[in-house]
């Protein structure tokens, strides 16, 4: 047989954002693919360049539309660390209590995604509809629903508004009603079982060795999280545990997902329980930071994020680099693809998570 | 070729499990969906209540405001610039004096609401409104009159903080940070007495003392900042000639 190279993308359903997946083909089998990136690329590393630190903020909110407030969240760790500065108590459990909605509504965000993917426009509508509610909650927070610009060097933005943990509670109670509607839609729909079971198989071993992280690192059965292994904020306080499969296929990842959400409803009870009920939200930020590094890192609703400051002593840093999950798993899809057919295609790939603005900077 | 596990499906898949549960399941979906009320709004008609604090675009209270370019220095993209116009106030049979207001080019505004939350006046507040279409890009640059927005108390937004040496003391109350001011030091080496800094100031914090004469007979002038006026705009650190101000800073 003849083999052919095959452009998916840079328009192609399957690819949510701009980037293209080369595949060669060997009839239906794909034997070799490349992910081609660069379509969404914005300068954005060079432009902070010129930015002061706090002007920073909203810009790393726009680096993922999924997932915002942990953008910002990874950056204003890694300035507090180049700036010696301590974050007071009560921020801590706030910035976690965000970061486990966040991480809701953009498994929720991912879960609309491949509901089309897959044919099934039932768990999108489903999906979208239960994010909305999360994104109601952000509003409420911080007055804006994508790009919170919530998170402060020192703190964060606001203290939370009255009735916050009744709200919260009762959104949350209503999620997990909802989640079980998501499993009897797709765990036992036998299409989506036989597109998603079996296909992509990557164990434990190669997962480590191509630097896969997140959902579809644990979906291979390595027990890894930023949250456990390296305790950031107040997690080492919080009770919850890993989700794993050790599976390693399709199906182990999007069980990973759906397990993560209903550990992060826990893990916002827990905190709404534990946390205090006064005390100061934010400290003053200095103008300058001194001259030196910062590293900030944490668990990613895709994995882990991590963010390197460079300061030279003036109001903007000399570097900032951006270490984004979804381009390490993006560079891993050739090993995962190889084998399958290319109708498994948009299982494999929307299964990752696809966000280009991360990836692509 | 990688492996491939297909265990489960046979263990736990079989012919009623895989075409009779999924479609009871989505029949009882169809009919719960049915009689549920709607999910949608009709959006022209029918509008989303929104919180006090959702971030619209900048609003202006126009008497507030001290033209202090606060909003300027810190807006991330750069929107804001200041305009000199005529004042609202004005007495009897006088023209109306010409003040310093900002101008919001809001085609190019994120809504990060950063200029209402360093304005040391709560001038600027945070607005609801979200529909800013318009036909001409022109009509998107909002001048100091047409940015006022009457607001309502939420619409205003504070940073309430501590110093970063006092976060581990007990018993520290979270204050406004116009209580934790940074305010401009002078380097007197550098100073050539030039006044440009008491021009320029918003506030009229800064005023120019006389500390007797240079050995060419004229007077050496020399600022002095009013703690209690100053709201640490840096407009002076910006106008000096000779960088001879700086920003000192409370930590």
């Amino acid at each position: 047989m003849t083999e052919m190279w095959i452009n998916m993308g840079p328009q192609h359903p399957m690819t949510h954002g701009l980037w293209n997946l080369r595949i060669k083909v060997d009839g239906e089998t794909i034997t070799d693919s490349e992910p081609v990136i660069g379509y969404l690329h914005r300068g954005w590393e060079k432009e902070v360049e010129n930015r002061t630190y706090p002007q920073i903020i909203p810009m790393s909110d726009r680096l993922c539309y999924g997932s915002s407030f942990t953008w910002s969240h990874v950056y204003c760790m890694a300035v507090e660390d180049l700036m010696g500065l301590e974050v007071p108590e009560k921020a801590k459990w706030i910035r976690a209590m965000s970061d486990e909605l966040q991480r809701i509504g953009n498994h929720l965000m991912w879960l609309a995604a491949i509901g089309p993917d897959l044919g099934n426009l039932t768990i999108f509508l489903y999906a979208i509809r239960e994010r909305e509610m999360f994104l109601d909650l952000f509003q409420a927070l911080c007055g804006a629903r994508m790009t919170y610009n919530y998170c402060r060097i020192g703190g964060v933005r606001n203290d939370a508004p009255p009735n916050w943990e009744r709200d919260v509670l009762r959104t949350l109670d209503y999620f997990e009603k909802r989640i079980n509607e998501y499993e009897d839609l797709v765990d036992r729909n036998a299409v989506f079982r036989m597109r998603m079971e079996g296909l992509a198989y990557l164990s434990g071993k190669d997962a480590v060795n191509l630097g896969v992280t997140g959902p579809s690192l644990r979906g291979s059965g390595v027990k890894f999280d930023v949250r456990e292994n390296d305790p950031y904020e107040v997690y080492d306080e919080i009770d919850w545990h890993m989700c794993t499969r050790d599976e390693g296929d399709v199906y182990a990842r999007y069980r990973v997902r759906i397990d993560e959400m209903r550990m992060s409803v826990q893990i916002v009870r827990d905190i709404l329980k534990k946390m205090p009920k006064s005390g100061p939200i934010r400290v003053k930020t200095p103008r300058n930071a001194p001259v030196g590094t910062g590293i900030g890192r944490m668990e990613d609703p895709r994995g882990e994020s991590f963010m390197y400051v460079i300061g030279d002593g003036s109001d903007k840093p000399y570097r900032l680099k951006v270490r984004s999950p979804f381009f390490v798993t993006l560079s891993a899809a050739p090993h995962m693809l190889k084998g399958y057919k290319v109708a498994d295609v948009p299982s494999i790939m929307g299964m990752l998570d696809v966000c280009m603005g991360e990836t692509d900077r | 070729m990688a492996e491939v596990q297909k265990t489960r499906k046979d263990k736990e898949l079989g012919l009623t499990g895989f075409i009779l549960k999924p479609m009871l399941l989505t029949l009882k979906q169809t009919i719960k969906s049915t009689i549920h009320r709607p999910q949608t709004v009709q959006y022209p008609w029918e509008k989303i209540v929104l919180p006090d604090v959702f971030r619209g675009r900048p609003g202006l209270i126009f008497d507030k405001c001290i033209g202090c370019g606060i909003c300027m220095r810190i807006c991330p993209t750069r929107c804001i610039d200041l305009v000199t116009v005529d004042d609202l106030k004005k007495e009897e049979g006088k023209p109306a004096e010409k003040v310093k207001r900002p101008r919001v080019n809001v085609g190019r505004c994120m809504m990060c609401g950063y200029c209402a939350e360093y304005c040391p006046t709560n001038a600027m507040i945070v607005t609801p409104e979200y529909e800013l279409a318009s036909w001409t890009r022109e009509d998107i640059i909002y001048d100091p009159y047409k940015l006022q927005f009457p607001g309502v108390p939420g619409n205003e937004v504070h940073i309430i903080e501590v110093l970063p040496s006092e976060v581990k003391k007990e018993g520290v109350v979270p204050r406004p940070n116009t209580e934790n001011k940074d305010l401009p030091i002078l380097e007197e080496k550098k100073c050539i007495s030039c006044s440009r800094c008491a021009k320029d100031c918003p506030t009229e914090a800064i005023v120019m003392k006389e500390f007797g004469v240079n050995e060419k007979g004229r007077p050496i002038k020399r600022p002095v900042i009013d703690k209690e006026k100053c709201v640490s705009c840096e407009t002076c650190v910006e106008v000096c000639p000779k960088d001879a101000l700086t920003m000192s800073e409370v930590l």
